[in-house]
C-alpha cells in the first residue's frame, strides 16, 4: 500500500515535472541570447545558384559604349577644367592682376589690394597676367557692384566677395570664380569657387596676434563648453549635457556660466557654434582662442576647405542630435582633444591671423590647382609651418624638406656642404677650409668669391671636391639656392670665421636631431628696449640668446630656396644695404618658420677674441643695425624670435672624468 | 539494496550539481540529516532536476543542427524562387532625383539616433521578383555582383535585420546597370517598398548609368531623394556630400591572377590600353606615339583573332599581339579615356598594375574622391591638353612617380579590388558623414600600410613654449622614509617654478604623519594616498595636477640644487614633448648574446634618463596609466623594477624624439644608486635592467629610443665669466 502510494506519488510528481520541464524549456531557450543559429538566417541568404548568376556587366558591353566626342559642359555651372584656361599660367607663372577699383575704398578692401601686391604672384600688367582680380564692393544689398573692363565673361577671373550681402548675380558672373566668406554648400562650386573666412574689419595687415594656446592640453578648470551668442559673445557652460545649451530653451536649468562680452575669446575646450550667419566671426575666434570649433551646422563650407582638413582641427555636427553631440565631446579621448586643439592653433597662426596670410593662401590654393601633379601635397597644407613657408617649387616630395621627417619616418639624408662666402678683403680662407675638410661628414666645400678681388687660381688640395663660384658682390647671395649644393645640410661660414673640425662634427651630429632650426656658435641676443621704444640687439654674452650668427652655423638648404622665394623683396634689399641685417633676417625667417629658438654648441674661446669681424661692429652694433631690428620686425608683422637658456654641449663635456673617455675632447682645449 | 542504489545516484547527482556552479543550490550535506520518508522525495526531486538537467543540454547542443538543418532548408534556395511582385502600371513612380539634396536637408538623421559605437545600421530588403501588368520582369533579378555587394553588407558590423533600427536601408533591386532595366517600372519597383518614404535614407549602388544616345552621368531612374553611389557622376550631377562615388568594378580583377609588380621604371613611359576610344582622341594619343616613339604604347582591338571570351583579354598594336591586363605592368602611366560613359573598369585594371592613372575625363569624379587624395596616386589631364599629356608627364621627378605607383596599387588593394571593398568604403564614408566626431582620419584613408607603419604622429606636434609662470608640479612617491622625504621636500620648495608639490603615500600599513609635522612651504602640499603598493603610482594621472610639468622625483634625491632643478624645468619648457631628465643612460645591442644590453658607463651617448627626478609633460601620465602597449605595466608592478625604462620607451614611441639629459649629474648619490658603482648587487642589476629593455622591445615590436650624444647645459656653463653674473651658477657636479 504504502510503496503504491509512493510510487503514484513519485509517478506524479514526475510527470508534473516533466510538463513543467517542457513549458519551461522554450522559455529557457528564448533567455539564450542570440545563438549563431537564430540570427544566420535573417541576414542576405546564400543563393544555392550563385555560380549561375548573371555578371552586371557582359564582357562584351563596354565595348560597345559609343563613345562621345568632347562636349561643352552641360547644367550652367562651371568647373576648373570647363571655364578656367591654365594655359597661359602654365608658360609664365601664375601673374595676378588686379582691376583698379572705381570709388571710394574701405580700409578693409585696402588691405586686401596692398597683402596682393605684397604677394609675389602680383603683376602691374593685365596682359601678363593669367588670373584677374576683381574686387566686388560694397553696395546697397540686392545689388552688385559693375563689372570691369576686360572682363571676357569672367574667363580667368576672380571675384573677391568679402560681404555677408548675397550679390545675386554670383551665379550669373559667368566663368568667374568666386572667392566668398563663408558660403553655404549649396551655391558653392568645389574645386573652382574659394571658400574664404569671414574677416572682422580691424583684422590686421600682416603678422596678426598670435594663438592665445599657451598649453598643449586644456587646464583642468577650464569648462568644456562654450556657446557662441548672438550677440558676439560668448557663454560658457559646464558639462551637463542636461543643459542643451544651444537653443536657449532650456536656459532655466544651467549650471554656473559666465557671458563674455562681443569680442572677447572664449576660454573652453570646445565652442558651439550654431549655424547662422554672424557666426562665422566666431569660427575665426575659437580658432584664435585654441577652442575647438563644433560647427552645429553642416550647412556652410569651411574656409580653404579644397587644402584643408578640417575634420582635424573642426567638429561638423548634426544640431539634430544635439545629446549625441554632447556625449560624443564629453567622451572624445583625450589624444583626440589635444590634436585638435593644436590644429586650430595651427591653422590659425598659418592661414588666418592676418589679411595677407588669407589672402596668399587664396592664390596659393589656385596656384595649387595649376600646378596640378606638382601642387602641395596634403601633409604640406595640414601639418606646421604650413602651405605658405613650405614651397612645392623646392621638391614634391616632404622628405626633402626638414619638417616632415617624422611624420614620414624619414631622416635627414648625407652630410653636409660647406659654403664659404669670401667678402672684400678678398683672402683665400686656406685654414679654414683645412679644418672644414677635415671632417668626416662634409660632402664638398663650396667657395662663393664675392670680392672685388679675382680668385685666386690655385686652391688647396682637399679630400672632398672644392668648387668655386662667383658671387653677385650681394650679401643676399649667400642665401641663394645654388645648384651646386647637393646636401640637406648647410654649414654657412664666412671667410674669417675659424672653427676647429671637432666642433663642425659635433654641431653637425647635433643639427641632425634638429633639421629644422639653425644650429650655431656665435650668439646674440634680442631685447626690447624702453627707452627707444623699440627693438634692440646685443653681441654681448648672456645667458639667453635668441639668434644664432650665420658666419658660422648649420641649417637646411630649404631655407635658401624659402629665403630667395618668399621673403619680401623689400628686405632682402634692406639685408643688401646693411650687411648685418643678413643674419637678422635670415634668424627672424627660420624662426616664422620654426617658432623656436635657434641651437647653440660650444666654440673655442680663443676663436672668440681672435676673431673681431665675426661680431659686427664690435659689442655695440651700429645705429643702422639697430634700425634694421626694428624694420625687420615692421616687415614681419611681428617679433618672431624666440629666447633659448641652454646651449647642447657633448655629454662627457668639461666633466671630471679622463679625457680618454670624451669623444669630443679636444672641444674642451682651452 | 534499492537504498544502495538511491545513495549511488545521490552521489552522482551530487557530482553534477556541485560541478555546475549554476545549479549549485545549497548541496547534499542537509541530506542525510532528513527522514527517509522525506528522503525519497528529495532524491525524486534531484533525479527529476538531473534529467531536466541533462535533456537541457541535449537541447543545447542537438537542436543546433536540427535547426540549422531545418533553417538550410529555408535559407539555401534558388533565386528562380523568390516571391514575384506584380506591378501595375499605374502604380507611383518617385520624382526624379533632387540635385539640391544634402545630408542635413534630404537625409533624416533621428533614424540613426544615438550609437554607442558610433557605427549606422543598414537593412537590406528581401530579394523579391518585379513583374508588370503582363508578367514580364523588369529587370534580372541579381546579378552576380549585386548579390556578392548585398553579401558583405550582411556580413559586416552595420548589417540590421530589424527595419524598425535601421538609419540606412538598401533595396535588394538591383540598378548596378541601367542597361538592364526597365527606368519606369524599376523606379514604381522603389516606391513600393515599406519604407521608401520618398527615398530618404535609401541607398541605391549604380555603376554603368545612363544609356543612348546622350548616356546621363547619373541613374536615370527617378529616385526622389535617395542617396546613390554611383561609378561615373560628373560634377553636374555628383551631389557633393550627399552621393558617394564609387568605381566601376574590374571583373578581371578576380578572374586574373596578377602577382604585385615594385615602382620604378617601366618599359612603356605611357600606354593606352582601351578599346572603345573615339576616333579624335585615337588620333590623339597615335599623334602621341608617333612624337615620342617607343615609350608611348597604344594598344587597340585585335581585329585578326577570332572573336571570343578571350578578346577581353587580348590587346593589338599593329599585328603584335599583347596579353592584357598583364601589359599594364610594363607601363608607368597609363591612359584613362572617357567613353560614353565617365566612369571606367580600366581604372580599377591600371591602379591594380601598379600603372599611374592618367584621366582624361572632363568633370569626372573620381572614385570615393569624398576621402581619398588623387593627387597622390593620378594625373588628371584636361581633354584640350591631351596632346601636351607627355610633356606634363615628363616634368613629374622620379621619385614622386614611385610613390604614385605604390599609392595606386594600394589605392587598388584597399578600395577596388572586391566588390565587398568597394561596398564596405562606400557604408564607411556615410558612416564618417553621419559621425562626425569618430571618422577615420586623412591618413587612415590614404596612408599605405607601410607609410602608416614608420610614421610618427607626435600627440604634442605644436612648436609651444609654455609661459614660465605656469611652474611645474613635483610628484614625490614614498613608502616610509619620512625624514628623507622632508628633506626633499624642503630642497625642491626653494625651486622658485614650483607650483605644488604631490606626496604619493604608497604604503598601506602605515598613515602619513600628521599635518603638523611636515615641512611649512610656500607651495600647496598635497598627500594621495594609493590602494595598493605600486610603482606605477607615480605615472598616475592625478586629479590634483594642475601643471603641465611634472616633475618626477623620489624620496631620497636631496643632491639636486634648486639651480638645477630651476635649469630643468627651463629645458623642458624647450622641449615640452620630451623626457628631461639628470643622470642618462644607454641601450647597446650585444652582439654576442644577439640581444639589447643596459649601460651605465661613462658614454658619449645617452638614449634614456632616469625618472628618479625627470621633468615630462602630465599627458604622458595619462599613457602610462591608460595606453601602455601590452602587459607592460603590470610587468613593471609586479618586478618593482624598470617603471623609468617603461616612460622612457613610451615618449620615445609616441613622440619619435630622444631624451634630454641636463647637466653633468651622472647619479643619484643614494642608498640603491651606489650599486652601480661596481658592487656585486649591480651585476643583478644590470641583468634585470637589460631584461626589460629586452621585454619592452618585444612589446613594442620595435627599439623606440633615440640615441643622442648632447647634453643640455646653461648657456655659459663652466665659460669663462664672472659666477655671479651667470643665471644658474650652482649647477651640481657628476
Amino acid at each position: 500500500m504504502q510503496s503504491w502510494r509512493g510510487k503514484s506519488l513519485w509517478l506524479a510528481l514526475s510527470a508534473s515535472w516533466l510538463l513543467v520541464l517542457l513549458r519551461v524549456f522554450p522559455l529557457l531557450r528564448l533567455a539564450v541570447p542570440a545563438r549563431p543559429w537564430t540570427s544566420a538566417p535573417q541576414g542576405w541568404p546564400r543563393w544555392l545558384d550563385t555560380e549561375l548568376l548573371p555578371s552586371f556587366s557582359q564582357p562584351g558591353e563596354l565595348p560597345e559604349d559609343a563613345p562621345q566626342p568632347p562636349q561643352a559642359p552641360r547644367g550652367g555651372g562651371c568647373d576648373w577644367g570647363a571655364c578656367f584656361d591654365a594655359s597661359k599660367c602654365r608658360t609664365g607663372g601664375l601673374k595676378v592682376f588686379v582691376h583698379p577699383v572705381a570709388g571710394p575704398v574701405s580700409a578693409a578692401h585696402r588691405k586686401i589690394l596692398a597683402s596682393i601686391e605684397s604677394s609675389r604672384y602680383h603683376t602691374a600688367s593685365p596682359e601678363e597676367a593669367c588670373l584677374l582680380l576683381f574686387l566686388s564692393l560694397e553696395v546697397p544689398a540686392g545689388e552688385c557692384s559693375p563689372v570691369p573692363q576686360q572682363w571676357n565673361g569672367g574667363r580667368n577671373h576672380l571675384v573677391l566677395d568679402l560681404h555677408p550681402a548675397p550679390c545675386p548675380q554670383t551665379f550669373q558672373r559667368g566663368r568667374a570664380m568666386v572667392a566668398k566668406a563663408s558660403p553655404t554648400v549649396d551655391t558653392f562650386r568645389p574645386g573652382f569657387d574659394v571658400a574664404l573666412p569671414l574677416l572682422p574689419e580691424a583684422h590686421p595687415l600682416r603678422g596678426g596676434a598670435p594663438g592665445q594656446l599657451r598649453q598643449h592640453s586644456p587646464h583642468p578648470g577650464v569648462p568644456l563648453l562654450a556657446l557662441a551668442e548672438e550677440r558676439g559673445g560668448w557663454r560658457t557652460a559646464g558639462t551637463d549635457p542636461s543643459a542643451c545649451p544651444w537653443d536657449g530653451r532650456c536656459e532655466q536649468d544651467r549650471g554656473p556660466e559666465q557671458t563674455h562680452p562681443g569680442g572677447t575669446l572664449p576660454n573652453a575646450t570646445f565652442c558651439l557654434i550654431p549655424g547662422h550667419r554672424p557666426d562665422a566671426l566666431h569660427f575665426l575666434q575659437a580658432l584664435q582662442a585654441g577652442c575647438i570649433p563644433v560647427l552645429l551646422s553642416p550647412r556652410w563650407e569651411l574656409p580653404f576647405s579644397e587644402v584643408i582638413d578640417w575634420t582635424k582641427a573642426a567638429i561638423v555636427a548634426d544640431e539634430r542630435l544635439p545629446f549625441q553631440v554632447l556625449a560624443a565631446l564629453q567622451e572624445m579621448p583625450l589624444t583626440r582633444v589635444l590634436a585638435l586643439r593644436q590644429q586650430t592653433q595651427f591653422l590659425w597662426d598659418a592661414y588666418f591671423s592676418s589679411v595677407e596670410k588669407v589672402m596668399h593662401t587664396t592664390l596659393e590654393i589656385i596656384q595649387d590647382r595649376i600646378f596640378g601633379a606638382s601642387a602641395h601635397a596634403s601633409l604640406l597644407w595640414n601639418s606646421p609651418p604650413g602651405a605658405l613657408l613650405a614651397l612645392p617649387t623646392f621638391s614634391t616630395s616632404p622628405s626633402d624638406f626638414p619638417f616632415y621627417h617624422l611624420q614620414r619616418g624619414s631622416r635627414p639624408v648625407g652630410r653636409f656642404s660647406a659654403l664659404i662666402w669670401v667678402g672684400a678683403p678678398g683672402q683665400p680662407p686656406l685654414k679654414l677650409i683645412q679644418a672644414v675638410a677635415g671632417s668626416q661628414n662634409c660632402a664638398q666645400i663650396l667657395v662663393l668669391w664675392s670680392s672685388e678681388k679675382p680668385p685666386p687660381s690655385r686652391w688647396p688640395e682637399t679630400a672632398v671636391p672644392l668648387t668655386v663660384m662667383d658671387g653677385q658682390r650681394k650679401v643676399s647671395d649667400r642665401f641663394f639656392p645654388h645648384r651646386a649644393i647637393s646636401t640637406d645640410a648647410i654649414l654657412s661660414l664666412d671667410g674669417h670665421s675659424s672653427v676647429t673640425t671637432s666642433e663642425v662634427d659635433f654641431a653637425f651630429l647635433v643639427w641632425q636631431s634638429f633639421p629644422e632650426r639653425m644650429v650655431g656658435f656665435l650668439t646674440w641676443n634680442h631685447f626690447w628696449d624702453e627707452a627707444q621704444g623699440g627693438w634692440g640687439y646685443t653681441a654681448e654674452r648672456a645667458n639667453e640668446f635668441s639668434m644664432v650668427l650665420t658666419s658660422a652655423a648649420f641649417y637646411h638648404r630649404y631655407y635658401h630656396t624659402l629665403f630667395t622665394h618668399s621673403l619680401p623683396k623689400a628686405l632682402r634689399t634692406l639685408a643688401d644695404e646693411a650687411p648685418t641685417c643678413v643674419d637678422i633676417l635670415m634668424n627672424f625667417l627660420v624662426a616664422a618658420v620654426t617658432k623656436l629658438p635657434p641651437i647653440k654648441v660650444p666654440y673655442g674661446k680663443q676663436h672668440f677674441e681672435a676673431t673681431p669681424p665675426l661680431v659686427p661692429g664690435g659689442p655695440e652694433p651700429q645705429p643702422t643695425a639697430r634700425d634694421c631690428i626694428n624694420q625687420m620686425a615692421a616687415g614681419f608683422g611681428y617679433m618672431p624670435l624666440v629666447s633659448s637658456r641652454l646651449r647642447l654641449d657633448p655629454v662627457l663635456f668639461k666633466d671630471p672624468v679622463s679625457v680618454l673617455r670624451k669623444k669630443y675632447r679636444s672641444l674642451e682645449k682651452p | 539494496m534499492g537504498q544502495v542504489c538511491l545513495e549511488r545516484e545521490e552521489e552522482a547527482a551530487c557530482v553534477i550539481m556541485c560541478a555546475s556552479v549554476k545549479y549549485n543550490i545549497r548541496g547534499p550535506a542537509l541530506i542525510p540529516r532528513m527522514k527517509s520518508k522525506h528522503r525519497i522525495y528529495y532524491i525524486t526531486l534531484f533525479s527529476i532536476v538531473l534529467l531536466g538537467l541533462i535533456a537541457t543540454g541535449m537541447f543545447q547542443f542537438w537542436p543546433h543542427s536540427i535547426e540549422s538543418s531545418s533553417d538550410w532548408s529555408v535559407e539555401k534556395r534558388s533565386v528562380r524562387d523568390v516571391p514575384v511582385v506584380r506591378l501595375p502600371a499605374d502604380s507611383p513612380i518617385p520624382e526624379r532625383g533632387d540635385l539640391s539634396c544634402r545630408m542635413h536637408t534630404c537625409f533624416d538623421v533621428y533614424r540613426c539616433g544615438f550609437n554607442p559605437k558610433n557605427k549606422i545600421k543598414v537593412y537590406i530588403y528581401s530579394l523579391k521578383k518585379y513583374v508588370d501588368d503582363f508578367g514580364v520582369p523588369v529587370s534580372n533579378t541579381i546579378s552576380r555582383e549585386y548579390n556578392e555587394l548585398l553579401t558583405a553588407i550582411s556580413d559586416s558590423d552595420y548589417y540590421t535585420d530589424d527595419i524598425s533600427r535601421a538609419c540606412l536601408f538598401v533595396p535588394s533591386i538591383d540598378v548596378l546597370n541601367q542597361n538592364t532595366l526597365r527606368i519606369k517600372e524599376t523606379a514604381q519597383a522603389l516606391a513600393q517598398l515599406s519604407r521608401w518614404d520618398r527615398g530618404t535614407n535609401h541607398l541605391l549602388f549604380n555603376m554603368l548609368p545612363g544609356g543612348p544616345p546622350d548616356y546621363n552621368t547619373a541613374l536615370d531612374v527617378p529616385r526622389d531623394r535617395a542617396l546613390l553611389a554611383g561609378g561615373g557622376f560628373s560634377t553636374w550631377t555628383y551631389r557633393q556630400g550627399y552621393d558617394v562615388s564609387i568605381p566601376v568594378y574590374s571583373p578581371l580583377s578576380a578572374e586574373v591572377d596578377l602577382p604585385e609588380k615594385g615602382p620604378g621604371p617601366r618599359r612603356y613611359f605611357l600606354l593606352s590600353s582601351q578599346m572603345a576610344v573615339h576616333p579624335e582622341y585615337r588620333e590623339d594619343l597615335e599623334a602621341l606615339q608617333a612624337r615620342h616613339g617607343e615609350a608611348v604604347l597604344v594598344l587597340d582591338k585585335c581585329t585578326n583573332l577570332s572573336e571570343g571570351v578571350l578578346s577581353v583579354r587580348r590587346r593589338c598594336h599593329k599585328h603584335q599581339v599583347f596579353d592584357y591586363p598583364q601589359v599594364l605592368q610594363e607601363a608607368t602611366f597609363c591612359v584613362v579615356l572617357r567613353g560614353a560613359r565617365l566612369g571606367q573598369a580600366v581604372l580599377s585594371d591600371v591602379l591594380r598594375a601598379g600603372c599611374v592613372p592618367v584621366v582624361i575625363a572632363d568633370s569626372y569624379v573620381l572614385p570615393f574622391s569624398e576621402v581619398l587624395d588623387w593627387k597622390r596616386a593620378s594625373v588628371v589631364v584636361p581633354e584640350e591638353k591631351m596632346s601636351e599629356a607627355y610633356s606634363i608627364l615628363q616634368s613629374i621627378p622620379q621619385r614622386q612617380i614611385e610613390e604614385m605607383q605604390r599609392q595606386a596599387r594600394w589605392f587598388w588593394e584597399a578600395y577596388f579590388q572586391s566588390i565587398k571593398a568597394i561596398a564596405l568604403a562606400t557604408l564607411q564614408i556615410i558612416n564618417d558623414r553621419i559621425y562626425p566626431y569618430a571618422a577615420l582620419s586623412y591618413e587612415e584613408w590614404n596612408d599605405p600600410p607601410t607609410v602608416k607603419r614608420g610614421s610618427v604622429s607626435n600627440p604634442l606636434f605644436l612648436p609651444l613654449i609654455p609661459p614660465q609662470s605656469q611652474g611645474f608640479t613635483a610628484i614625490v612617491l614614498t613608502y616610509d622614509r619620512v625624514e628623507s622625504l622632508f628633506r626633499v621636500i624642503t630642497e625642491v620648495s626653494k625651486v622658485p617654478s614650483l607650483s605644488k608639490l604631490l606626496v604619493v603615500w604608497n604604503n598601506q600599513n602605515k598613515n602619513p604623519p600628521e599635518d603638523s609635522l611636515w615641512p611649512k612651504i610656500r607651495v600647496p602640499l598635497k598627500v594621495v594616498r594609493t590602494a595598493e603598493n605600486k610603482l606605477s603610482n607615480r605615472f598616475f594621472p592625478y586629479d590634483e595636477i594642475e601643471t603641465e610639468a611634472v616633475l618626477a622625483i623620489d624620496d631620497d634625491i636631496i643632491m639636486l640644487t634648486s639651480d638645477e632643478l630651476q635649469f630643468g624645468y627651463e629645458v623642458w619648457r624647450e622641449f615640452p614633448d620630451r623626457l628631461v631628465g639628470y643622470p642618462g643612460r644607454l641601450h647597446l645591442w650585444d652582439h654576442e648574446m644577439n640581444k639589447w644590453k643596459y649601460e651605465s658607463e661613462w658614454t658619449n651617448e645617452v638614449s634614456m634618463v632616469l625618472t628618479g627626478a625627470a621633468f615630462y609633460h602630465k599627458y604622458f601620465n595619462y599613457l602610462y596609466t591608460y595606453k601602455m602597449p601590452g602587459d607592460i605595466k603590470n610587468w613593471v608592478d609586479a618586478h618593482m623594477n624598470c617603471e623609468d625604462i617603461a616612460m622612457n620607451f613610451l615618449v620615445a614611441n609616441v613622440t619619435g624624439k630622444a631624451v634630454i639629459k641636463v647637466t653633468p649629474r651622472k647619479k643619484f648619490k643614494c642608498p640603491e644608486c651606489t650599486a652601480i658603482d661596481g658592487l656585486s648587487l649591480d651585476q643583478t642589476h644590470m641583468v634585470e635592467r637589460s631584461e626589460c629593455i629586452n621585454k619592452f622591445a618585444s612589446v613594442f615590436g620595435t627599439m623606440p629610443l633615440k640615441v643622442v650624444e648632447h647634453r643640455a647645459d646653461p648657456v655659459l656653463y663652466k665659460d669663462d665669466f664672472p659666477e655671479k653674473l651667470k643665471s644658474f651658477p650652482n649647477i651640481g657636479s657628476l
